[in-house]
């Protein structure tokens, strides 16, 4: 009986462990592109998988960034715990200390100090910071893998090696360290694994250019994480699963060989097993890593030909992570010699510093409207050379007004994507005639949906709502205003499912909610998978963003820059950016582009209302507007006192 | 001496581990004080034979009866046995005090008894006044003598005590092997010991249990067992033998290396194979011609009381042991008193089985 | 002398990758946006609403290391004595999951806990319920692997010492098994509690924006804020509970026993 609550206590623990990546990897074989509703078996995401250079990419940096984190790291723990040997204990334990902060720090600490520091002193973040960043926290675990193994060492080895004519650096390696490669083997394999797993540090001193696997995972958040990661991930769990296996299988079969002595089970101690099996077990996964290792780096090097530069040299593009098609950087270069270099960001906030510490040279970035604005002001961009644009004609009317509220007389940015902020809703789930002719923003206040509404999850599209609710601009400066809107945000919290920017669209799939507010490019894809969703602009108007290209002052290559856009504005790019996104791209070649609407079957794309409203509502529209630093204080702080509540 | 009162019987215990016979229906008595020592070599069962006494094993079949009661499925916590460990097994958090208290704060008596108990054991072990100390800073002699401290504060009826002294040097050793003999005559229980080391066990025993792959090979007081090992494995494991193989001519003659020794055993039948054990010390060495055999020194070793050498004679290597020095390659002759003359049955059932002592180093050596 | 020298790389990682970067976060945290001295963003602290944080976020993270330890004491205890109970076991159990991205495993928990995810009927999502299910869930490992290794490394002959002296099951627990695994308890509660305290992704993704930390605070001020002086001087005030850690450990650990492998 005490028996089977042991096993049955071990399989719950099991069960908590496993149940999410089991989840995961029913999702990777799921045909929706969602996490909440099962659409279907399909492989689809496996094959998307392979062709998504990206992706491979990700994957190349986050294992060669782990393997090579994981070996300096070892080469230099192991240094320092023979210097640590050799030291008096007072100083060791000093040592000792030392090597504790980064263990213990906590890793948003470690990540935000790492990256203000090179900030500071200039240095632009990429692989380089990334990896740093990384030994710095893989070496303390090195440390305490093996300074205890240095405490069990019978120093007599290494005096008898040297007595018998060995130099210290032979009896080095031939004698002191094959005692201690269980514990340096566990080291760089816990290094290995705590490197490939960290976001938070990762996140923060990446910045500029460079994705490992869980920052391209944050980074799609934005525009919906594509279930091709949970594929990715099914493939690297399965394959360490499978190697793990083996090298237990092996081992067990070197157990059986071993002849059975007239050795007792009472006998047996237990170190010298924890011994051996550590040792073996340990040098199987070493070469299992190392495999995985040598696969990613193939996968990484062989689709990708760095080195091959276009006649016209290279385009550096600074873009949101996953915001064009992946396929229109090979076919720009087809059509034009340059060949582009894509690096990426999350937000504004994070692009903004790069830019302007010039710690790394763009020749096209891609930013919000309120940063253009910012931006202009601060004379961080260059004009934009219109005449060298021919495809700028058919950038969309009604957009041109919109970029007079930031950029003024469009001298310094070429929209990319725009889109409306709106009430995304299910039929399902609401009263029909709530949502009949006009609707108002306060029916998210709505006491029948108590539980069902999601809201945004950021500063100015959560204000947003209220300050339309109330009449306000967007944009108030007013401490009344301000103090209305938040207690208008406070009012409405009990009433809240949750507040998600990114999985908002995908809570609503998922029949989780009644209601969410979202941006117009997620409702098409939401339709997708969930056809009892409708989306609606409340009647007080709402925000109208704009995602533009740009130019910094730090670009080489102008003529590129100037390509580049002009390709985007060209019929194919646009399709291709509609198709993978589902957002609104002002150009109106595609006014007439038949979209295969999951709703109403194939409709012109200019008569679809989501993406292309009507004037009258546009004209109850504002854009988002930098601030300045006291506004930005004044927002951040009304937003923790409605947080807090 | 001890009392013929049986305090524990073992019967019929049988242990196997994985399959592999370790304990072979094992039959032992031990009586009321007397001070017993399994002897034998390494995976002979001497230790799973203290565990299953100490409640630590359980046996496959068989029972322990203490006192007529049967223990066999009574818990190690509460049986009235305590044990002293081969590594002590003191708790590092504790210290020497804590660690002696540790049995009695169980049992619930007062804090002036467990205080009075504690200085009265460290007092038997001869370490007053260390109450206090840390026993991570103790020596090991010092560790061993805490831990029995600590078990016979339990005023437990049997001591069991698993190769206590074996992490010892020398000359601890020796003083150790005193101290429990004056503490056993002290305490006035029973001792049950176990060791590998043939010359603890013929200094502090009443009675010697010599044991081989789960099998009592012999039992007696350490006299019989050195006087007259009843096979050649307990020969061979206790001291120094030469083991030759005779021929019974007929009663009182032996033929050793084609020679006829006379001795004093009778009754084994006429022309039958045996064994014949003399041992290194009963052997006179003479002038050629002198002796029963003749032979040529071959080795001479001096190893402190007297010098060790091989003699080559009748086709045979004979230890002998001598105060005198013979060099090597001198001609002598050797002769043995008839009744150091120890004439034993070949074994013939596979509890008889002897084993090589090289075997039983061998094995020794590589659980080392 | 030479062997001394071979400290020079790590202590130029400790100095560089460390005390440097630490240096200027007290650097922006002791100033304000004009590069004055101010001890306005430490003070900070105390104000409503990021105390308020401070004291949810010491809640849920004190909760959920009670819950990692509650839940990994008997784990290791079942695993010293059984069959299965080796390193191998421990590695292939809890360091498996890790090869699964952190970001993707929490996210997976949302997809558990949504309303109508296979445990939504839990109804915890958006929760500090489910935050602290998500910070047991993340850091588990780091409390199992210390205790489980302090445990293993206690000699069975103790246990049956103390056995043999006349404890019962619950003494040889309570005053011989705990007290030798303090250690690994120790470093194991330090593990789990600084990462949960200062944790953002977990609350963002298993809170539903409604639960908001510490963590949350200072991401904010650095990313969508911008106010980088703010965000290094409640920084500072993080680093308070981990130097406070660091002490706690160096107390009950003197010998650098309780490591994760």
């Amino acid at each position: 009986m005490k028996k089977y609550l042991k096993v049955l206590y071990i399989a719950l623990i099991v069960l908590f462990l496993y149940l999410p990546i089991g989840t995961l990897m029913v999702l990777s074989f799921n045909e929706s592109k969602s996490m909440t509703s099962w659409q279907g078996f399909s492989f689809r995401w496996y094959r998307e998988m392979f062709s998504n250079e990206e992706l491979m990419e990700a994957l190349g940096n986050t294992f060669t960034i782990a393997l090579w984190a994981s070996m300096i790291a070892t080469v230099i723990g192991v240094m320092a715990c023979i210097a640590m040997n050799a030291m008096t204990d007072r100083k060791r334990n000093i040592f000792m200390g030392l090597n504790n902060i980064p263990l213990l720090n906590a890793d948003i600490v470690t990540g935000i100090s790492l990256m203000i520091s090179f900030l500071l002193f200039g240095i632009s973040l990429n692989y380089g910071t990334v990896l740093f960043a990384h030994v710095t926290f893989c070496i303390p675990y090195v440390i305490l893998s093996v300074m205890p193994k240095f405490k069990q060492l019978e120093n007599h080895t290494y005096e008898a090696a040297l007595d018998l004519g060995a130099s210290p650096a032979y009896a080095f390696f031939k004698v002191v360290l094959p005692d201690l490669m269980p514990g340096i083997t566990s080291g760089f394999l816990l290094s290995f694994t705590m490197s490939v797993d960290d976001f938070v540090i990762t996140h923060f001193t990446r910045g500029a250019g460079i994705n490992t696997l869980s920052t391209l995972i944050y980074s799609q958040l934005k525009i919906g994480v594509r279930p091709t990661l949970f594929a990715l991930s099914t493939v690297i769990f399965l394959l360490v699963l499978v190697i793990l296996l083996i090298s237990n299988y092996v081992k067990s079969e070197d157990k059986d060989r071993t002849p059975k002595k007239a050795k007792k089970a009472d006998e047996v101690t237990e170190d010298d097993y924890i011994y051996r099996s550590g040792m073996t077990l340990g040098k199987k996964i070493l070469v299992g890593i190392v495999c995985v290792v040598i696969i990613a780096a193939a996968v990484k090097f062989t689709p990708s030909t760095p080195g091959e530069v276009g006649e016209n040299g290279v385009v550096y593009v600074y873009n949101f992570g996953d915001y064009i098609d992946p396929e229109l950087t090979e076919q720009f270069f087809e059509e034009t010699g340059y060949t582009v270099v894509c690096d990426y960001f999350d937000t504004n906030e994070e692009m903004y510093p790069v830019i302007k510490n010039n710690t790394a040279d763009y020749d096209v970035i891609c930013a919000s409207d309120y940063m253009i604005d910012k931006m202009i002001r601060e004379d961080l961009l260059m004009e934009i050379e219109f005449g060298q644009i021919p495809n700028m004609q058919y950038l969309s009317q009604n957009i041109r007004d919109f970029m007079e509220e930031f950029d003024p007389g469009m001298f310094y940015s070429a929209p990319h994507t725009w889109g409306t902020y709106g009430i995304i809703y299910n039929t399902e789930l609401v009263d029909e005639e709530d949502f009949e002719g006009d609707v108002s923003w306060s029916i998210l206040w709505d006491e029948k949906y108590a539980g069902k509404i999601i809201m945004p999850n950021s500063i100015r599209e959560a204000d947003m709502v209220a300050a339309k609710l109330l009449g306000y601009s967007m944009n108030t400066l007013d401490e009344e205003e301000m103090d209305a809107i938040t207690q208008k945000l406070i009012e409405q919290k009990p009433l809240v499912y949750s507040y998600a920017n990114d999985n908002a669209r995908d809570l609503m799939i998922g029949d989780n909610a009644s209601m969410a507010v979202i941006t117009s490019g997620d409702v098409l894809y939401a339709q997708e998978d969930n056809e009892n969703l409708a989306y609606v602009i409340p009647v007080e108007g709402t925000e109208v963003w704009t995602d533009c290209w740009a130019v910094p002052k730090s670009c080489k290559n102008y003529d590129g820059a100037m390509a580049w856009i002009n390709f985007m504005y060209s019929y194919d790019a646009a399709v291709a950016n509609f198709e993978y996104l589902t957002y609104a791209i002002p150009n109106t070649q595609l006014d007439d582009y038949v979209y295969e609407d999951y709703i109403e079957g194939e409709t012109v794309l200019s008569e679809i209302g989501i993406i292309n409203p009507s004037e009258e509502i546009l004209a109850r529209c504002e854009t988002l507007k930098n601030l300045g630093p006291e506004g930005d204080d004044m927002y951040s702080r009304y937003w923790k006192i409605f947080k807090s509540k | 001496m001890a009392k013929d009162t049986t305090l524990i019987q073992m019967k019929d215990i049988s242990k196997s581990y994985d399959g592999e016979i370790v304990l072979d229906e094992f039959d032992l008595n031990i009586r009321e004080n007397e001070f017993i020592t399994l002897l034998g070599p390494s995976g002979c069962g001497k230790t799973t034979t203290l565990r299953i006494l100490g409640g630590f094993t359980k046996p496959d079949t068989g029972k322990v009866i203490f006192e007529g009661t049967d223990i066999t499925d009574m818990p190690a916590n509460k049986r009235p046995l305590n044990t002293v460990f081969q590594k002590y097994s003191l708790f590092p958090h504790m210290n020497v005090a804590e660690n002696i208290a540790f049995g009695l704060r169980i049992s619930g008596k007062s804090a002036a008894y467990i205080n009075d108990k504690i200085k009265y054991a460290l007092k038997l072990v001869n370490l007053a006044g260390y109450e206090n100390r840390a026993v991570t800073s103790l020596s090991g002699g010092q560790q061993q003598r805490i831990a029995i401290a600590r078990a016979i504060v339990n005023e437990p009826r049997v001591l069991l005590l698993d190769e206590p002294l074996g992490a010892l040097d020398l000359k601890l050793r020796q003083e150790m092997q005193y101290e429990l003999i004056r503490l056993k005559n002290e305490l006035g229980i029973t001792f049950v010991y176990v060791t590998h080391d043939q010359e603890e066990a013929l200094t502090m025993s009443d009675t010697v249990v010599v044991m081989n792959k789960g099998y009592i090979q012999q039992m007696g007081t350490p006299e019989q067992i050195y006087n007259e090992p009843e096979n050649a494995f307990v020969a061979d494991f206790i001291g120094d033998s030469n083991i030759f193989d005779g021929i019974m001519i007929e009663d009182r003659v032996v033929e050793i290396c084609g020679h006829k020794f006379p001795c004093v055993d009778e009754g084994f039948g006429r022309n039958k194979p045996v064994d014949v054990v003399i041992r290194p010390e009963d052997i006179i060495i003479g002038k050629p011609g002198q002796g029963m055999i003749d032979g040529v020194v071959t080795s001479n070793v001096f190893i402190g009381v007297h010098y060790e050498m091989c003699v080559e004679a009748g086709g045979s290597e004979w230890l002998c042991q001598n105060t005198r020095s013979f060099p090597v390659g001198t001609e002598v002759s050797l002769n043995v008193e008839p009744e150091n003359i120890q004439i034993m049955n070949k074994p013939q059932s596979e509890d008889e089985e002897a084993i090589s002592l090289e075997e039983v180093l061998g094995e020794e050596q590589q659980e080392e | 002398m030479m062997k001394k020298l071979f400290s020079a790389p790590f202590i130029i990682f400790i100095l560089v990758g460390t005390l440097i970067p630490m240096g200027v976060v007290a650097y922006y945290g002791l100033t304000d946006r004009t590069g004055a001295f101010t001890v306005e963003n430490l003070l900070a602290v105390f104000s409503g609403d990021h105390l308020k944080a401070l004291m949810l976020s010491l809640l849920l993270s004190l909760t959920a290391t009670l819950l990692c330890l509650i839940m990994a004491f008997p784990l290791a205890l079942i695993l010293k004595n059984s069959k299965i109970g080796k390193k191998g076991f421990m590695i292939f159990i809890f360091i498996l999951p890790m090869w699964m991205n952190f970001v993707l495993r929490t996210m997976a928990w949302q997809v558990l806990l949504e309303k109508n995810g296979m445990l939504g009927f839990l109804g915890i999502i958006n929760t500090p319920v489910a935050v602290v299910l998500g910070m047991v869930y993340d850091y588990l490992p780091f409390m199992v692997l210390p205790v489980y290794n302090a445990m293993a490394r206690i000699d069975d002959s103790l246990i049956e010492a103390a056995y043999d002296l006349g404890a019962s099951r619950n003494t040889v627990l309570s005053k011989v098994i705990l007290p030798l695994t303090v250690p690994g308890i120790v470093s194991g509660i330090t593990m789990v509690f600084v990462p949960s305290l200062t944790t953002f992704a977990i609350s963002n993704m298993l809170g539903g924006g409604k639960v908001n930390l510490i963590g949350n605070i200072i991401e904010q001020e650095f990313t969508t804020a911008s106010n980088w002086n703010l965000g290094s001087g409640l920084s500072l005030v993080m680093m308070v509970f981990i130097v406070i850690s660091m002490a706690f450990m160096g107390k009950f650990d003197k010998n650098g026993e309780g490591t994760m492998i």
